[in-house]
């Protein structure tokens, strides 16, 4: 069955919040200003994060109990495009606003509820993502880092790889096996990790430009307490299946490279374009559009309870294919060779991007992997 | 308010009459004799033609919104007969000009560079390229520039010399020569951006539901084709194929949403725009995932495949192609400016009043 993308009309209010948005960000953040980041790969600003919370702008889709604002999937997807497209520095409450809220919220007990989640809504608690290892990728279930019960707690040995921002962050939800089973996805388990723990040793892995986003995190003996158990023991799979909707569905997978776009004509206005530019142009502005729908439907989905695993795993990947396409086809309206160093803004984020772009189709899930989850749901 | 949803239970009633009349032989027929009466007074029984053209000139009402779901089935099923023409093209050039809508089916001159047709004391001489069935139709409307205006201009088919020519789905797209013949004219406030416009949104609308068909076909083909021991549906690559054709479905079903709201609500001149390039291109990469997934099946004339990749490969250049329409959406953008090219995408047509 092919599946069904209901279009979202936005609501009054919600149009009233978009302009909020722009509005917020052209004062606190003026363009010229900062140095605007691509998508999701951008500066962890914690003070920015904070001021964003204070606007009721992180936890949106969290109950008020909680510190959040029940304002739901699509009420985030709004205010997440703006800051996303203007290349504001959010990189410190994002995994946590995103994804980590989600799980503890959906599995957690109450007193870990009460202990994170309004902290992750103030913006003050940022989180990775422990998923991947050096022998565990898109095969997840291969995962070999072990918590083995001691008194009063977990044991953890192991090694977690690509773990983006844990040289910043707080916590994270880490994925671990805590007992053998004969079906691989039983006994593995999730485990709330304090990144300043005792045992932790977080060494970074250069990014091929030489930045710092990814880090390996080697734990050694680590000691994670009973209460830091999130669900249940030996479902930490089907939890983690849930986690990934949440992770593909967004805006984030889609504007990586909108500003690069946004600047190629900041920096033309004025001059004529040309036919072969105004339609690349326009090539890439009728797309964004379109999967932008999709994926704001996606987001009305998780609000009306349902979990769009192969509809989220169907836009990721198209939207992310699509952002690789829009770096390829604005490198090639303008003679430049791409520079990091380069006086010009379009230019630094021409090189950036030329840079960072094959990651948009593996970071979240690869190509590969996608496929057979939208195939599944296609069934 | 606007109602910006078609009516359920006219959605209802004409997938039941595509079901019933739209089948693969009837398909085959039409493309054959040039015609399918049956399927073509089924449709006319229940009004679907004139669904969304006013009562008060011979429409049978309903919105904007209803006659563009209908078409979206009609597109589905590859239904053989002039549905957008006469209602959404025709039927609204008519109604916009107060001229009646007569009781057969009627099409529209599209306008191409090569046509000749002009105007003198109230007749028509010519010649126009490319009119959708006119071959089977009673009347034929048409834009025309009059004394500096607009005016839409209503001719009796059988007044037309009319010479048959085929587009790539074997669908009437014929030559109309004209000798001074009689035209019934009135002014309108439609123009020829705002017709090519509609053109546009009739085709994107089609061709949303003939990309959700071939979608749903491809996806059923290799689930039950079988080799080296196992559906082929199983093979990774083929999934790939299954995947884009998906997207592509996805992608064009809800820009052909958004368009037809748009227009429902006003001014959708990005949206449409913005659908039609979606469309066309999805066109070409869409027939050549289902085909490359169906294998040889898909290239032969006893399998229904060819009846939606052709329609999509007609219908991708009709009322402009990708390349015509990525311009237009480029040149909106140009005039929105780098500050105001997000809440163009965001917003569309209507960005700046409807916050």
């Amino acid at each position: 069955m092919p599946l069904g993308f209901e279009l979202v009309e936005l609501t009054a209010d919600e149009r009233a919040l978009q302009q909020e948005v722009r509005e917020f960000l052209a004062r606190e953040l003026p363009r010229g200003s900062f140095e605007p980041g691509l998508g999701m790969d951008n500066p962890s600003d914690r003070g920015f994060s904070k001021r964003l919370a204070q606007r009721g702008w992180v936890g949106m889709a969290i109950p008020k109990r909680y510190g959040g604002h029940e304002r739901g999937a699509v009420y985030r997807f709004i205010v997440v495009e703006e800051l996303l497209r203007w290349g504001a520095p959010i990189h410190h409450h994002w995994t946590a606003d995103r994804q980590s809220a989600q799980v503890i919220l959906k599995f957690g007990t109450e007193e870990q509820k009460q202990r994170f989640i309004p902290a992750i809504c103030a913006g003050e608690l940022g989180f990775s993502i422990g998923l991947s290892e050096p022998d565990a990728g898109s095969d997840l279930a291969a995962i070999k880092t072990r918590a083995v019960k001691v008194d009063g707690g977990w044991q953890v040995n192991g090694t977690k790889v690509w773990t983006t921002g844990a040289h910043e962050t707080d916590w994270f939800i880490m994925l671990c096996r805590t007992s053998d089973a004969e079906d691989r996805h039983d006994g593995l388990s999730q485990l709330l990790v304090d990144l300043h723990s005792p045992g932790v040793q977080i060494n970074a892995i250069p990014f091929l430009d030489g930045g710092h986003h990814f880090n390996e995190v080697v734990l050694t003996d680590v000691f994670v307490p009973d209460d830091l158990l999130v669900g249940e023991e030996g479902r930490g799979w089907l939890q983690t299946g849930s986690e990934l909707s949440f992770e593909r569905g967004g805006p984030d997978r889609l504007l990586s490279p909108w500003l690069l776009v946004e600047e190629f004509l900041r920096e033309h206005e004025g001059t004529p374009l040309g036919e072969r530019a105004t339609a690349t142009l326009g090539w890439a502005v009728a797309r964004f559009w379109g999967i932008r729908q999709l994926s704001i439907a996606v987001n009305r989905m998780i609000d009306q309870g349902r979990a769009p695993a192969a509809e989220s795993a169907l836009v990721k990947d198209m939207a992310t294919r699509f952002e690789q396409d829009v770096i390829e086809a604005v490198r090639q309206l303008v003679e430049v060779s791409p520079s990091l160093e380069s006086g010009s803004l379009f230019e630094r984020l021409l090189a950036r991007s030329v840079l960072a772009g094959p990651s948009y189709t593996i970071r979240g899930g690869t190509t590969e992997v996608l496929v057979g989850v939208v195939s599944k749901g296609l069934r | 308010m606007t109602t910006t949803t078609a009516d359920e239970l006219l959605v209802d009633t004409a997938r039941k009459v595509f079901i019933e009349t739209c089948t693969f032989e009837v398909v085959e027929a039409a493309e054959r004799d040039g015609w399918a009466a049956g399927v073509w007074e089924a449709v006319a029984g229940v009004g679907l033609p004139w669904v969304g053209v006013p009562e008060a000139v011979g429409g049978v009402g309903g919105t904007l919104a209803d006659a563009l779901a209908v078409l979206r089935l009609a597109g589905q099923h590859s239904a053989p007969i002039p549905l957008a023409e006469t209602g959404l093209l025709a039927g609204w050039l008519l109604a916009s000009a107060g001229l009646p809508v007569g009781q057969g089916p009627a099409t529209v001159v599209p306008g191409s560079a090569r046509d000749s047709l002009s105007l003198g004391g109230g007749r028509l001489t010519g010649t126009a390229f490319g009119v959708p069935w006119a071959s089977a139709v009673e009347r034929i409307v048409l834009l025309v520039e009059d004394g500096g205006r607009w005016k839409v201009g209503s001719i009796a088919a059988v007044d037309a010399e009319v010479e048959r020519s085929l587009n790539l789905a074997g669908e009437p797209r014929d030559t109309i020569t004209l000798d001074g013949v009689p035209v019934e004219l009135a002014p309108t406030d439609v123009d020829a951006a705002a017709f090519e416009r509609r053109g546009a949104l009739t085709r994107v609308v089609l061709m949303a539901g003939a990309l959700d068909a071939m979608s749903r076909l491809t996806l059923d083909y290799t689930a039950g084709r079988e080799q080296f021991g196992r559906p082929v549906a199983r093979f990774q690559l083929v999934q790939e194929h299954l995947v884009h054709c998906a997207q592509d479905a996805a992608l064009v079903g809800i820009a052909a949403d958004a368009a037809s709201r748009a227009a429902v609500l006003g001014d959708a001149s990005f949206e449409i725009a913005a659908a039609k390039a979606l469309a066309s291109r999805a066109a070409t990469t869409a027939t050549r995932a289902a085909h490359q997934a169906h294998g040889a099946m898909g290239m032969t004339r006893e399998y229904a495949l060819h009846h939606l990749s052709r329609r999509l490969w007609a219908w991708r250049s009709e009322f402009g192609d990708e390349h015509r329409w990525n311009n237009e959406v480029g040149t909106a953008a140009i005039a929105a400016g780098a500050d105001e090219l997000y809440p163009l995408v965001a917003n569309g047509s209507d960005r700046r009043t409807r916050t």
